[in-house]
C-alpha cells in the first residue's frame, strides 16, 4: 500500500507537475467539468431545441419548419389543458400522498418485525420490490382485469361475493382517477418504503430510549422523534416521486388510454399523444416546456424545505 | 500426412453438412433471411406479420414463405427489423425516420396512417411492379388508400379487415338489421342475463373507429374533398348527433352497461362471451378465429355474425382497415425487391396463412380458406367498406370523437355541447400553420 | 397488560398488518401468474376465470428457448450497467468536489444539478432523436449509454456526495501531507473508502435504468440491440392475434435479474440511501 502511494505521488509529481495541475485540481470547477459536459451535451442542448422548437410549427408530417408563435398560442389557450393540469395534479398528489403514506406504512412495519425477529419480513420487502420493477405494460394489464366492471371483474367479483354492490372503477370519471392512483401507488410504493426503511434505520436509537425513559407512548415517539428526523427523506421522497409521476403516462394508457373523456388524461400523455398520435411536434414541445416550468417551479418549492446545512454545509 | 488427410475430410464433411443445412428455413434468423455475406441487402421493418410472428404456425409459415423467396432471389440478403405492437408510435417513429433519410428500404405501413405518408413525400411508386388488372382488382377503398394525388400507387394494400356484429344465436336469434332492432334485442338478451350490447367506448382508436360505421351509413362525412373538418356542419352535424344519440341511448336505456365507456381492447369482447356474460358484441372479423379457439365447439356453434345494423335496413356500413407494404429506398433494386416481397409472400400466401382478409376479390376464389360461408360474408360485406379519411387531421377528430363518446356516455355532457367542445379543438388545430 | 403482553399483541397486529399489505401486492401479481399459465384457449377469458382449467407451462418454455429473449436481457443488463457505471464515473468528481471544497456558488450550484433530476426526460423526448441521429449516435448503444447517463447523473451526484461525506477528513489530510496530489488522493483513499457507497448507488442506478423505455424505444431499431424493457412489447402480438399469455410470462421472467439483483445488494442499496441524501 506504502508502495503504490509512493508511486502514485512519483508520478503525480512528475506528469502533472506541481504548478499547472495542482492549481486546476485546486479549483472546484475543474472537477465538475465532466457533469457539465455530460449535461451540457445530452440534456442542455435538447432542451434549448425544445424551447426552439415550441416556437415552430414543426410537425413529424409536414416538411419546411416556420417560426411562429401560432402553435404557443394554440396550446396555451387549448380550453383542455386547464383541466389536464387539474388532473395532473390530483394524480400526481394522490400519488405522492399515497405512495410516502403507504411506503411509511410499510416500513415502520418492517421495522418493527426486525426489531421482534418476527419472520417474513424480507418477504414482505420484496414482494413490494416486484411490484415496482415490473414493466409498465403489466401494470395496465393486470389493474385492467382488477377494476374490470364485466359481471366477472376481479375485485367486483369478491364484492359481489361479500353482498357489496359493484363498484364503477373505471366508467365513472371521478373513480378511474382513483384507480389510476392505487395502481400507481400499487408500482411505486417500493421507492417510498426502501428511503424511509433507510431513513429509519439511521435514526439514533438512543432518542427512543431516552423517549421510553420519559414515558412516551408510541404515537408520541412517532410524532416528536421519527417524523421529525424523517424530514429529509420525505422531501427525497416528494421530489423523486413526483418527478416518476409526472413522468408516468405508460401504465395509464393501457388502464383508461386517459378516459372516459378526459377523466384521467394527464399533463404527459397530452404531450405523449400530441407527439406520438396527432405528429404535432411543436405542440409537443410547448407541452414539454410547460412540463419543464412546473418542474422547476416545484422544485424551488420543494427546496425551500431543504435542511439549510445540508445545502451550505 | 495421414492426419493431414484426415482433418481434410472432416472440414468438408462439415462444409456439406452446413451446406444440407443451409436449406429453406434455415435461411431465415430472426433478424435475417439469406446468407450473411450475400452482395446485396434490403432492410425490412415487420409487424408481428412474419417470421417473428409470437403465434408458433404464423412464424413457421412465414420462416418458410421467406426461406422460399430468398432462393428465388439469390445474391440477396433481408434484415428483418421488429415493431412493436405499439402501433402508433411505431409508425409515428418511422415516419420521422423516413424524413431524415434513416427509415428501412421496405416497411409495413398501416393503412391508417398510409395518406401521412404519401403526404410526407417518402415513399417510392410501385407502378411498374403491377399490372393494370392486378390494380383493378381491389376493393375500391383499397385503390383510393394506396393511390396518390399524382394518380401513381404509393404502396400496397395486402391486408383488410372489417367490424360486425357477432351475437349468439341462442339468445338473439335472428340478425338485429336495424339500430332499433340492436336495442330491442340488447334489452331482451338481459332477461337472460346478458349485460347487454358491448361495443368499444373507451379512450382509443377503435371507439372512433367502430363507432364512425353508424355515422358512415347515413351517408355522414368527416372532412370534405379539400380535406377540412366538417362534421359539424349542416347535414354532417344532424347525422353525427344522431349516431351519438343512439350510443347513448343504448347505454341510458341500459341496452348496454356503463361499463363500454372502459372498453379499449377487442379482446374484451372475447372475455365476455367466453364467461358467457354477453349476446351482442361489435367485433372485428379475425374475432371469429379467435372464438373458435377459446370456446368450447358446442357453445362456438351458437355464435355467428351479421352485418352492423345501420339506422334502416338498407343504410350500411363498417370500418376497414389493414396493412399496406412501401418502399423507402431510392434504389431502383431494392424498390423492386420489396415490391416482390408483398406480392410474392404477403398479397395471396400471407392472407392464406393468417386467414387474413385479401384486398382484391380475384383472391378469395383463389384460396379455400377464403371460401368458407364466414369468409364469403366478410367479403360481401366488405362492398361496403369505408376506410378512415387518410388526412392529416384525422388522428385529432378521432382524439375529440373518444373524449367525446366518454364524456356522453359517463353522462357529464350532452352530446351538443360535447360535439361543439369537438368541433372547436379540431377547428383550432386545423386552422394552425 | 404488562409489557411483553403488550409486545405480543403488537406482533399480532404487525402480523396482520403485514398479511393485508401482502395481499394488495400480491394479489395483482398472481393474476398476472394466471395469465402466464395459460393456453391461448383460456387467455381471453380474462378476468372471468383465476385459475386456469389446463395451466400450462408452454410461454416460459417458449419464451426461455427464445434465444432473442436471452440477448434483450443480456443488452438490458449490459446497457444498465454501463449506464450505471458511466455515471458513477462522471458524477464522482463532482461529488467530491461538493463534499470537500467550499466555493461561492456552490449550493446554487447544488441545487441546480438537483434541478436537472426535477426534469423529465420527457421534456427532451421530442427533439432527442433529431438530434442523436445528427450525432450519428442512432441505433448504437453508445449512444443510449450516454443518455442514460445524462438522466441520471444529477441523483448519481446527490447519492455520491452522500457516501464521501462520511469519510473522514483526516484520512485524505494525511495523505496530502505525505504529498499526495488531490486527485491522487481521490482516486487511492476517497473512492476506495467510498467503495460501498458506489456500489449501492450503482445498484439503484441499474435498476432505474433496467425499466427505462422511452429513451431505448426511440434510439434502437434493431432488434438484436434491444433491452427486454422494449423487446417485451414484441410478445404481446398484435391486436388482431394478441398473445397476452407470453407477454405475461415475459414479463415475470424480464422482472427475475432485477428480484435478484434486489436480494442480494439490498443491504447495500439501504446504506446508500442511509448514507447519502435521505439523512435529516
Amino acid at each position: 500500500m506504502q508502495t503504490t502511494q509512493a508511486a502514485t505521488m512519483a508520478v503525480s509529481r512528475r506528469v502533472a507537475g506541481p504548478s499547472l495541475g495542482r492549481r486546476l485540481e485546486a479549483n472546484p470547477f475543474t472537477w465538475l467539468v465532466p457533469v457539465a459536459v455530460m449535461l451540457g451535451i445530452f440534456y442542455l442542448y435538447p432542451i434549448f431545441d425544445v424551447f426552439r422548437l415550441g416556437l415552430t410549427n414543426a410537425s413529424l408530417v409536414g416538411t419546411g419548419e416556420q417560426y411562429t408563435l401560432a402553435t404557443l398560442r394554440a396550446m396555451l389557450e387549448n380550453p383542455a389543458l386547464g383541466g389536464i393540469l387539474w388532473t395532473t395534479f390530483v394524480f400526481t398528489f394522490g400519488s405522492v400522498v399515497g405512495q410516502q403514506l403507504f411506503g411509511l406504512a410499510i416500513a415502520l412495519i418492517v421495522m418493527r418485525g426486525e426489531r421482534r425477529k418476527l419472520k417474513g419480513m424480507v418477504a414482505l420487502r420484496t414482494i413490494v420490490l416486484i411490484a415496482w420493477v415490473i414493466p409498465g405494460i403489466a401494470n395496465g394489464l393486470i389493474w385492467q382485469m382488477l377494476f374490470s366492471e364485466a359481471p366477472f371483474g376481479a375485485i367486483n367479483s369478491v364484492l359481489r361475493l361479500m353482498h357489496i354492490s359493484p363498484v364503477a372503477w373505471l366508467s365513472d370519471p371521478h373513480n378511474a382517477m382513483l384507480s389510476a392512483v392505487i395502481s400507481n401507488v400499487w408500482r411505486g410504493t417500493a421507492f417510498s418504503m426502501i428511503v424511509f426503511y433507510a431513513a429509519l434505520k439511521a435514526i439514533d436509537p438512543t432518542l427512543y430510549e431516552a423517549a421510553s425513559v420519559d414515558g412516551a407512548s408510541g404515537t408520541q415517539k412517532l410524532r416528536f422523534i421519527t417524523l421529525p428526523q424523517l424530514r429529509a427523506a420525505i422531501l427525497v421522497n416528494s421530489i423523486l416521486v413526483t418527478i416518476q409521476t409526472l413522468n408516468t403516462f405508460d401504465a395509464i394508457i393501457s388502464l383508461t388510454g386517459g378516459g372516459p373523456g378526459r377523466a384521467t388524461e394527464v399533463l404527459s400523455l397530452f404531450t405523449f399523444n400530441t407527439v406520438f398520435r396527432n405528429y404535432d411536434l411543436a405542440g409537443g414541445s410547448v407541452l414539454s416546456v410547460l412540463m419543464l416550468v412546473i418542474s422547476l417551479v416545484l422544485a424551488l418549492g420543494y427546496a425551500s424545505f431543504l435542511p439549510r446545512r445540508e445545502v451550505s454545509e | 500426412m495421414m492426419r493431414l488427410r484426415l482433418v481434410t475430410a472432416l472440414l468438408a464433411s462439415a462444409a456439406a453438412l452446413v451446406a444440407v443445412s443451409a436449406q429453406a428455413q434455415d435461411l431465415v434468423t430472426k433478424d435475417r433471411v439469406g446468407p450473411a455475406d450475400a452482395p446485396k441487402s434490403l432492410t425490412l421493418r415487420l409487424t408481428g406479420d412474419g417470421p417473428t410472428s409470437t403465434d408458433p404456425v404464423w412464424a413457421e409459415g412465414y420462416k418458410k414463405l421467406f426461406g422460399e423467396f430468398i432462393q428465388r432471389h439469390p445474391g440477396w440478403r433481408i434484415d428483418l427489423e421488429r415493431m412493436s405492437d405499439n402501433i402508433g408510435q411505431e409508425q409515428a417513429r418511422m415516419l420521422e425516420q423516413a424524413k431524415s433519410g434513416q427509415g428501412p428500404d421496405c416497411a409495413a405501413v398501416d393503412s391508417f396512417v398510409l395518406a401521412l405518408f404519401k403526404g410526407a413525400n417518402v415513399l417510392q411508386p410501385l407502378d411498374e411492379y403491377f399490372t393494370k388488372e392486378e390494380v383493378a382488382d381491389l376493393f375500391p377503398f383499397i385503390r383510393d388508400g394506396i393511390t396518390g394525388a399524382d394518380g401513381k400507387i404509393y404502396a400496397w394494400w395486402w391486408n383488410t379487415d372489417l367490424r360486425v356484429l357477432y351475437r349468439n344465436k341462442d339468445i338473439v336469434p335472428d340478425a338485429p338489421q336495424t339500430w332499433e332492432d340492436l336495442k330491442a334485442a340488447a334489452i331482451a338478451s338481459k332477461d337472460k342475463g346478458m349485460e347487454g350490447v358491448l361495443f368499444n367506448g373507451g379512450r382509443w382508436e377503435g371507439t372512433t373507429f367502430d363507432w364512425l360505421a353508424n355515422f358512415w351509413a347515413q351517408g355522414g362525412k368527416l372532412v370534405d374533398d379539400s380535406g377540412k373538418p366538417v362534421f359539424a356542419e349542416g347535414e354532417n352535424r344532424e347525422k353525427f348527433l344522431k349516431a351519438v344519440n343512439y350510443f347513448k341511448d343504448l347505454v341510458d336505456s341500459g341496452a348496454a352497461p356503463k361499463r363500454v365507456a372502459t372498453i379499449v381492447n377487442y379482446d374484451e369482447f372475447n372475455a365476455a362471451a367466453a364467461a358467457g356474460s354477453t349476446a351482442l358484441f361489435i367485433g372485428g372479423n379475425w374475432q371469429y378465429g379467435q372464438l373458435k379457439n377459446t370456446l368450447e365447439p358446442e357453445e362456438f356453434e351458437k355464435w355467428t355474425f351479421s352485418e352492423i345494423p345501420g339506422p334502416t335496413k338498407d343504410q350500411r356500413s363498417t370500418g376497414t382497415g389493414g396493412w399496406t407494404f412501401g418502399a423507402f429506398s431510392k434504389d431502383p433494386e431494392k424498390v423492386a425487391m420489396c415490391a416482390a416481397i408483398v406480392k410474392e409472400i404477403y398479397a395471396g400466401p400471407g392472407n392464406a396463412l393468417q386467414q387474413q382478409l385479401p384486398t382484391a376479390k380475384a383472391l378469395y376464389g383463389k384460396y379455400d380458406v377464403f371460401k368458407t360461408p364466414a369468409n364469403e360474408t366478410f367479403a360481401k360485406a366488405l362492398e361496403n367498406g369505408q376506410a378512415r379519411p387518410g388526412v392529416p387531421i384525422y388522428p385529432e377528430i378521432s382524439n375529440q370523437i373518444q373524449v367525446m363518446m366518454g364524456e356522453v356516455l359517463a353522462g357529464t355532457k350532452t352530446p351538443e355541447a360535447a360535439l361543439d367542445a369537438a368541433n372547436a379543438a379540431v377547428q383550432a388545430a386545423y386552422a394552425r400553420p | 397488560m404488562t409489557i411483553e403482553q403488550r409486545e405480543k399483541w403488537g406482533d399480532a397486529l404487525t402480523y396482520l398488518a403485514a398479511i393485508v399489505i401482502a395481499a394488495f401486492f400480491l394479489t395483482p401479481l398472481a393474476w398476472l401468474l394466471s395469465l402466464s399459465l395459460r393456453a391461448r384457449q383460456e387467455v381471453f377469458l380474462g378476468a372471468s376465470r383465476f385459475i386456469p382449467k389446463r395451466p400450462t407451462l408452454d410461454n416460459f418454455a417458449q419464451i426461455l428457448s427464445d434465444p432473442t429473449f436471452l440477448l434483450y436481457l443480456w443488452n438490458g443488463l449490459k446497457l444498465s450497467a454501463l449506464g450505471g457505471l458511466g455515471c458513477l464515473l462522471v458524477a464522482a468528481p463532482a461529488a467530491y468536489a461538493f463534499s470537500r471544497f467550499w466555493f461561492s456558488g456552490k449550493s446554487a450550484l447544488m441545487m441546480a444539478i438537483l434541478a436537472f433530476q426535477m426534469i423529465s426526460p420527457l421534456v427532451i423526448l421530442v427533439p432527442l432523436y433529431r438530434y442523436m441521429s445528427a450525432l450519428g449516435l442512432i441505433n448504437s448503444h453508445f449512444g443510449v449509454t450516454m443518455v442514460y447517463i445524462a438522466v441520471s447523473v444529477p441523483m448519481c451526484v446527490w447519492l455520491v456526495k452522500g457516501a464521501i461525506d462520511n469519510i473522514p477528513k483526516s484520512l485524505e489530510e494525511a495523505a496530502a501531507i505525505d504529498g499526495c496530489s488531490r486527485f491522487g488522493t481521490f482516486w487511492r483513499i476517497t473512492l476506495p473508502l467510498a467503495a460501498p457507497g458506489l456500489a449501492s448507488a450503482f445498484i439503484l442506478i441499474l435498476i432505474l435504468n433496467w425499466s427505462q423505455f422511452l429513451i431505448p424505444f426511440l434510439l434502437l431499431n434493431k432488434d438484436a440491440q434491444l433491452p427486454i424493457s422494449v423487446a417485451i412489447f414484441n410478445f404481446s402480438g398484435t391486436s388482431n392475434a394478441s398473445t397476452t399469455q407470453v407477454l405475461a410470462a415475459a414479463c415475470l421472467v424480464a422482472v427475475v435479474p432485477a428480484i435478484v439483483a434486489f436480494l442480494l445488494l439490498q443491504r447495500m442499496i439501504v446504506g446508500a440511501l442511509t448514507a447519502g441524501a435521505v439523512k435529516g
